[in-house]
């Protein structure tokens, strides 16, 4: 199941948005393949990373290429290159009024034949589509809620169902907004184990260690400049990084800031 | 602190001083008042003892009915053509849709144009070109309805949540399947809603254009009207009560029942433009 993954080259970006300097001169390549979390408190610009990388926010000074491909470039080298990326965000954003399945199919729209249009619009699945589709299904535990529409689905089955969408298509970089947020334990461990197995790039923001201790390396962001790069960190380090005291949670076990 | 200003309180009578001038004006430059509905009274009450008791002819009967059934045929064929126009319409003018600034521009006009022409207007032209008859009143409303339901469903359109319609856009999706895939979806139920108000709408308006000649119901009420048959007009005017009053019923069914399996078990908060309907019957 593994494809190829793509490679990220961020050098001296700086963004300023409404004046307030969210980006200071990050530089940071990610290789082929490469897991990577990025750590920090809230408002230290993780989020505005991966929305540069994505060309969803223009860098005011500095590059950012995927694969050598400008984000920012003529609109069909963006398209070609978004066609290549998987999101999750911390909010699932997957469209109501859909149901899962559609949704799903949906993150590869641009691959459907006239015909596929018109087996999904008369709400049925293309027979090319389905060993995919059952099988993320199976690994996410959400085979039962395919046919639901997914305004009538619980916070963290969006989340699921958004992670199978993200990686439905293969993607060659996945980009990973708080995924995990909004999942048991149990399940989160299940959605990184396939992150990783995806064999794609995975640049993840978190806030929650295990996450990033399962990650080949991290990266954290305080107020917009890379404070750490390298390993996963050990406590003393992340609370430098928050510049406060972590504690763990009761429940999970998870040490969280 | 504001309440605690004077100078506060003597501009607020001055606004009343302008507000009573400006209606007291109105009334006395148009003659309304009670001087004039005495003056009409003998009229009035010539016409009302006219309509008892309404004519339930037999024959009258059945060409009613026929009339009736003519304008509700009139608006469904309206609606469709209106339909048919004013949705893709209202796909080009959608600002989210992102469709090219010169497509969106023409359809924005084109829109505006069919809108700004009243359908009785629309009536009059299509009956001198295509001659009497339910022909010219379909066409009139579809065009004006399809200006009409081209601007409210834009604003549908653009009312859904952006989420999940930047998600598919940065995952490469199409300008053509965003809008298919991202933002019909979830416009959908009040689309509907609005096509379904606008069919009531497009009742109203085929009786009212019936009277410049375009069939329906309305050109026998205009001709019943003109040969001073006060009874007919009282069959005439019943049938529409009921007709409209039953279309509202219907209508209103429909959209409630929409309301309620797209709106109510949704998550509200993020989707904001949920409430902006449901607070309001339309």
């Amino acid at each position: 199941m593994l494809h190829s993954a793509a490679e990220i080259v961020v050098s001296d970006v700086s963004v300023i948005l409404g004046g307030r300097t969210v980006l200071a001169d990050v530089t940071l390549k990610v290789e082929a393949g490469e897991r990577l979390a990025l750590l920090g408190p809230s408002g230290a610009g993780k989020t505005t990373l991966l929305r540069t990388i994505v060309g969803a926010v223009a860098p005011t000074s500095g590059r950012v290429s995927v694969d050598e491909a400008d984000p920012f470039g003529p609109r069909r080298e963006i398209t070609r290159l978004r066609r290549t990326i998987g999101c999750v965000r911390q909010r699932d954003d997957l469209v109501p009024g859909l149901s899962a399945r559609a949704n799903i199919l949906a993150g590869i729209a641009h691959r459907w034949s006239p015909a596929d249009w018109v087996t999904i619009a008369c709400g049925r699945v293309p027979r090319r589509f389905v060993p995919r589709l059952l099988d993320l299904a199976a690994l996410h535990d959400i085979t039962p809620l395919l046919p639901q529409r997914v305004e009538h689905l619980s916070g963290g089955e969006r989340q699921r169902v958004a992670l199978a969408r993200a990686l439905f298509g293969e993607p060659r970089l996945i980009l990973a907004d708080e995924c995990t947020s909004g999942l048991d334990p149990v399940r989160a461990a299940v959605a990184l184990r396939h992150l990783r197995a995806s064999g794609s790039t995975v640049v993840a923001t978190t806030h929650d260690l295990n996450v990033a201790g399962r990650c080949d390396r991290v990266v954290a962001l305080r107020d917009g400049r890379i404070v750490y790069d390298g390993p996963p960190p050990a406590t003393e380090e992340v609370e430098r990084i928050y510049g406060t005291a972590g504690r763990e949670d009761m429940v999970t076990g998870r040490w969280t800031i | 602190m504001d309440d605690l200003n004077p100078r506060r309180g003597w501009g607020r009578l001055a606004v009343l001083a302008v507000v009573a001038l400006l209606v007291g004006w109105s009334f006395a430059g148009t003659d309304v008042g009670p001087a004039s509905l005495i003056q009409g009274r003998e009229g009035a009450l010539q016409l009302l003892s006219g309509l008892f008791p309404p004519d339930l002819d037999g024959d009258l009967l059945s060409r009613v009915l026929a009339a009736t059934v003519e304008t509700l045929q009139m608006s469904v064929a309206a609606l469709v053509l209106g339909v048919l126009i004013g949705l893709p319409l209202a796909l080009l003018m959608a600002g989210n849709v992102q469709a090219p600034a010169g497509v969106a521009m023409a359809a924005r006009t084109v829109a505006t144009l069919l809108r700004s022409v009243h359908e009785l207007l629309w009536a009059l032209l299509f009956v001198a070109t295509v001659g009497l008859g339910p022909a010219a009143g379909v066409y009139a409303i579809a065009l004006h309805s399809a200006g009409v339901l081209a601007k409210l469903c834009s604003e549908q359109l653009e009312a859904v949540d952006r989420g999940p319609v930047e998600a598919m856009r940065i995952t490469g999706g199409s300008r053509t399947s965003t809008a298919l895939l991202g933002i019909l979806p979830q416009a959908r139920a009040n689309l509907a809603s609005q096509v379904l108000y606008q069919w009531e709408c497009n009742i109203r308006s085929s009786v009212v254009i019936g009277f410049v000649g375009a069939g329906g119901i309305g050109q026998a009420l205009g001709i019943a009207l003109h040969l001073f048959r006060y009874q007919e007009l009282a069959t005439l005017v019943a049938s529409v009560v009921v007709l409209v009053i039953g279309v509202d019923r219907i209508s209103k069914v429909f959209r409630s029942r929409m309301g309620a399996a797209s709106g109510r078990t949704s998550d509200r908060r993020s989707r904001p433009h949920r409430s902006l309907l449901e607070g309001s019957p339309r």
